[in-house]
C-alpha cells in the first residue's frame, strides 16, 4: 500500500466503502417496521430530530421505546421540555410510565430551553429527553451532541417540518407525516447509511382506535387490523 | 484536689480581623485603621500601622487623626465583633467543653476539667492553638487560677500558658491596678493611700478592705484571689448557622459579590461538615445602602453542604437579579438543618452521573424558577382537566386507580370551540360528573380526525357545542 494511504487511513482520515458498520446494536423502537429501516432501532444515545406536524402520532411513535429506556433504568428520568401543550401525565400513566420518574420543564424564556435540555442531557441522571423547538443553529446541535454522549443520554427534537431547511449534524433524522394506518415516516439522514424511501408505520397494535384502514375511514375490523400488522 | 484553671482569651481587633479575613488582598497589611467606638469617640481597635504611628487604645478621634493622616476609620459595630467571637467560640467548641464569653472580645476557657483527656496542659494547649490558627485573628492569652485572674494577665498581653501558682502568683502581683477591672475611681482611691499594684492591695487582709474601701474592690481581689466563687455561664453550641459580615466596600456587581458569597459558604460548609448536617434551604440577606435589603432564598432538592455545589446555585440565582444600590453587608442564614444519611447507590450500574435527580432539578429551579420544573402527577377524578395535576417536588407513587385508555397525549388548557372539520373516528365517552361541586360537565368525547391528518380529542355538549380538547400527538 502506498506509505500516504496507510498514513491516512492510521490517522483515521480516509474512509473506505467496506468500512461501514453495521449499526445492528440499536434499541427496539416498538415498531417493527421503523426497527427494520433503522436496522435495529434507536440509537442508545445521541439527537434525533424529528420533523413533524403536532398530533399526528409523533409522539407515540417514541412512546414504546422512551418506557422500554425507563424500565432498563428505573432510577433515570425522562425529560420532557416545553411541550407545546400541557402533557397529559394520565395518559402517560396510562401508557405504563412511572410518573414519578417523569419531569416536565416549561421555561418561560427561549434560550433557557437549550440550557435546561443541555443541562439534562450531561446531568447522568435522565434517559431521554424529549425536546420541543422550533431553530436550532449547527453549533447548537453540536452542543446537544456532545452533552447526551457525556450523559448517555438520548434526545428527541421535535419540530414542525417546514421549519429551516439546513443539515443538522444530528445522530438521526426522521420526517414524519400523517398516514391512517398510523404514521408516514422517511429516514432522512442516519449515520453510516443512506436515506430510503417513505414506509408506513402501523400503530394499530398499541391504539387500533388511532389507526384506520388505508381506503376509509370506518373502524376498522379486527381482523382487518391484525393482518395489517 | 485538683487546682483550678482558666484559659482566658482576649481578641483585641475582631472587627479589624474580620475585615482582614473577607479581604485578603486590602491594603489593611500597610495602611492605618482604627475602628472608633461612636458611643464613646474613643479608638476601640486598631491595627499595627495605627499602633506605630502612635495612636493608642482609647485615644479621642481628634487625637488620631494628628497623629495619622491617612488614617482609616470604621465605626465600632458590636454585631460583628459578637459575631466574630460567636464563630470562634464554635470552633473551640469542637476540641474543649466549658467555654464562657466574656465582655464583648474574650474567651474564657475552663482548663482543669479538659486535662484528664489531653494529659497535660502543653498537649491542651497546642490544640487550642491549631484551632485559633485557622480563625486568623489576632488573641492574647494567659491562664490563671481565678478567671479574674487569667483575664488580669490575658490584658496585660502575658501570653504564657502554665499552671505553676508561683509564676502566675507572681505577675498577678506585679500587675499594676489600672489593668484591673477596677474603676478608675477606686483605682484613683487606692492610689492616695499608696496602694499601686495588686501585690500592695493583697497585704491588707480582705475583711480590711471590705471595711475601708468599697464591696466592689473587695469582691474584685476575692475573685481574683479564687477567694470569692466567681460564677460563669458556659456556652451552648448554635443548632444553625447564621453569619453576618460587613463589606469592607460597597459592591455594585453581582459578579464582585461572589468572593464573599464564597467565603460564607466556606464558613457553611465547615459548620455542617464537622457537624455532619445537611441543609436544603439557605436565606442571603444582601442589605443595599439606601434601599431595601434583597433576601435571597435558594433551595436545593437534595441536602447539601458543600461550598461548591451551592455556589453553583447561587451564581445561577444572581442572574436574575439586579442591584437598585450597592450592597455592604450579608448575610447567611440556614436555618434547617438535618443529619446526613449517605447515598445508597449501585456500585454496579455503570453509569454514575454527576448529578443527581435532585440536585439536577435543584439546578434547573435555581435558573428558572420553582415553577417551571414540575413532576406530573394524578387525581382520583373523572374530568379532564382534575386527572392531571403537577406537582413541584418529585411526587410519592401514586395509588392505583382506574385510568382510562384512549386519553390524548396534550391536553389544551382550556377547552376551545371546534372551528375545523373533522371526521369522527371513535366515540362517543360520555363523562357527565361533578354534579356535586361548581364546576359540573356534561360531555360526550370523541377521536377526531382532521383534514391534515391531526388526531383529535373532541366533545359534543348537550347544547350541541363542538369543542376541541386534546391532541393525540
Amino acid at each position: 500500500m502506498h506509505p500516504t494511504i496507510s498514513y491516512l487511513k492510521h490517522k483515521n482520515l480516509l474512509w473506505q466503502a467496506s468500512h461501514t458498520q453495521p449499526t445492528g446494536h440499536g434499541q427496539h423502537t416498538g415498531f417493527k417496521e421503523l426497527d427494520n429501516a433503522l436496522q435495529g432501532g434507536f440509537p442508545e444515545y445521541g439527537v434525533i430530530d424529528i420533523r413533524s406536524q403536532i398530533g399526528i402520532g409523533e409522539l407515540r411513535l417514541l412512546l414504546p421505546s422512551i418506557l422500554t429506556r425507563q424500565q432498563q433504568k428505573p432510577t433515570e428520568l425522562v425529560t420532557f421540555i416545553a411541550p407545546p401543550l400541557s402533557i397529559n401525565s394520565e395518559m402517560l400513566a396510562e401508557f405504563g410510565f412511572a410518573l414519578d420518574q417523569v419531569m416536565v420543564v416549561q421555561p418561560l424564556l427561549n434560550k433557557q430551553v437549550l440550557w435546561s435540555t443541555e443541562q439534562s442531557l450531561k446531568s447522568g441522571c435522565c434517559h431521554s429527553v424529549i425536546l420541543w423547538h422550533a431553530s436550532l443553529s449547527v453549533t447548537q446541535v453540536k452542543r446537544l451532541q456532545v452533552a447526551s454522549e457525556k450523559g448517555q443520554c438520548l434526545l428527541f427534537i421535535v419540530r414542525q417540518p417546514q421549519q429551516q431547511h439546513i443539515s443538522l449534524p444530528v445522530t438521526l433524522g426522521i420526517r414524519l407525516s400523517p398516514s391512517k394506518v398510523g404514521i408516514k415516516a422517511q429516514i432522512t439522514k442516519r449515520k453510516g447509511s443512506w436515506s430510503n424511501a417513505s414506509f408506513n408505520i402501523y400503530m394499530g397494535a398499541y391504539w387500533p382506535e388511532l389507526s384506520q384502514s388505508e381506503d376509509s375511514n370506518v373502524l376498522t375490523f379486527p381482523s382487518r387490523a391484525s393482518r395489517a400488522g | 484536689m485538683m487546682q483550678h484553671l482558666w484559659l482566658y482569651l482576649h481578641f483585641p481587633n475582631l472587627q479589624l480581623d474580620a475585615l482582614l479575613q473577607q479581604n485578603p488582598e486590602s491594603n489593611i497589611h500597610t495602611q492605618a485603621y482604627v475602628i472608633l467606638d461612636e458611643r464613646t469617640n474613643q479608638v476601640c481597635q486598631l491595627n499595627h500601622a495605627a499602633y506605630q504611628s502612635g495612636i493608642r487604645l482609647s485615644m479621642g478621634l481628634g487625637t488620631a487623626a494628628m497623629l495619622n493622616g491617612d488614617l482609616q476609620v470604621i465605626p465600632y459595630q458590636r454585631e460583628i465583633t459578637q459575631n466574630r467571637l460567636s464563630d470562634i467560640a464554635q470552633s473551640l467548641y469542637l476540641v474543649t467543653s466549658d467555654i464562657c464569653f466574656f465582655n464583648d472580645n474574650s474567651l474564657l476557657l475552663r482548663v482543669h476539667n479538659m486535662l484528664t483527656l489531653y494529659g497535660n496542659l502543653h498537649a491542651y494547649w497546642q490544640v487550642v492553638q491549631h484551632q485559633l490558627s485557622q480563625q486568623e485573628v489576632v488573641f492574647h492569652y494567659a491562664t490563671g487560677h481565678s478567671p479574674l485572674g487569667a483575664k488580669l494577665l490575658a490584658n496585660t498581653a502575658w501570653d504564657q500558658i502554665t499552671d505553676n501558682p508561683n509564676e502566675i502568683q507572681k505577675t498577678i502581683a506585679g500587675s499594676a491596678l489600672q489593668d484591673t477591672d477596677l474603676t478608675p475611681k477606686a483605682v484613683e482611691k487606692l492610689q492616695r493611700v499608696g496602694i499601686y499594684t495588686i501585690q500592695d492591695l493583697l497585704k491588707v487582709p480582705l475583711a480590711d478592705i471590705a471595711k475601708r474601701f468599697d464591696m466592689e474592690v473587695a469582691t474584685y481581689i476575692g475573685k481574683l484571689t479564687a477567694q470569692i466563687p466567681h460564677p460563669v455561664q458556659f456556652f451552648h453550641p448554635k443548632k444553625s448557622f447564621d453569619r453576618f459580615i460587613e463589606l469592607l466596600y460597597d459592591i455594585e456587581n453581582v459578579q464582585v459579590l461572589q468572593a464573599p458569597l464564597k467565603q460564607l459558604l466556606q464558613g457553611l460548609e465547615e459548620f455542617l461538615k464537622t457537624r455532619d448536617l445537611l441543609t436544603q434551604t439557605l436565606v442571603f440577606i444582601l442589605s443595599q445602602r439606601d434601599e431595601k435589603s434583597i433576601e435571597l432564598n435558594i433551595h436545593s432538592q437534595q441536602g447539601e453542604y458543600l461550598a461548591q455545589s451551592w455556589a453553583v446555585l447561587i451564581s445561577l440565582k444572581l442572574e436574575n437579579i439586579v442591584l437598585s444600590a450597592p450592597v455592604f453587608a450579608i448575610r447567611l442564614i440556614a436555618k434547617n438543618t438535618y443529619i446526613r444519611t449517605p447515598e445508597k447507590n449501585d456500585l454496579f450500574a455503570g453509569k454514575q452521573g454527576k448529578l443527581s435527580r435532585l440536585q439536577l432539578i435543584s439546578l434547573l429551579q435555581a435558573k428558572l424558577g420553582e415553577e417551571a420544573v414540575f413532576t406530573p402527577t394524578l387525581t382520583n377524578d373523572y374530568r379532564p382537566e382534575q386527572v392531571i395535576q403537577s406537582s413541584i417536588r418529585p411526587a410519592k407513587p401514586i395509588q392505583t386507580f382506574q385510568l382510562y385508555p384512549l386519553r390524548p397525549s396534550f391536553l389544551l388548557p382550556s377547552p376551545q370551540r371546534l372551528h375545523e372539520k373533522v371526521s369522527i373516528a371513535y366515540g362517543p365517552e360520555r363523562i357527565e360528573t361533578g354534579w356535586w361541586d361548581p364546576k359540573p360537565i356534561i360531555r360526550d368525547y370523541f377521536m377526531a380526525r382532521n383534514q391534515l391528518g391531526q388526531w383529535y380529542w373532541v366533545f359534543k355538549t348537550p347544547q350541541g357545542d363542538w369543542y376541541l380538547h386534546g391532541v393525540f400527538s
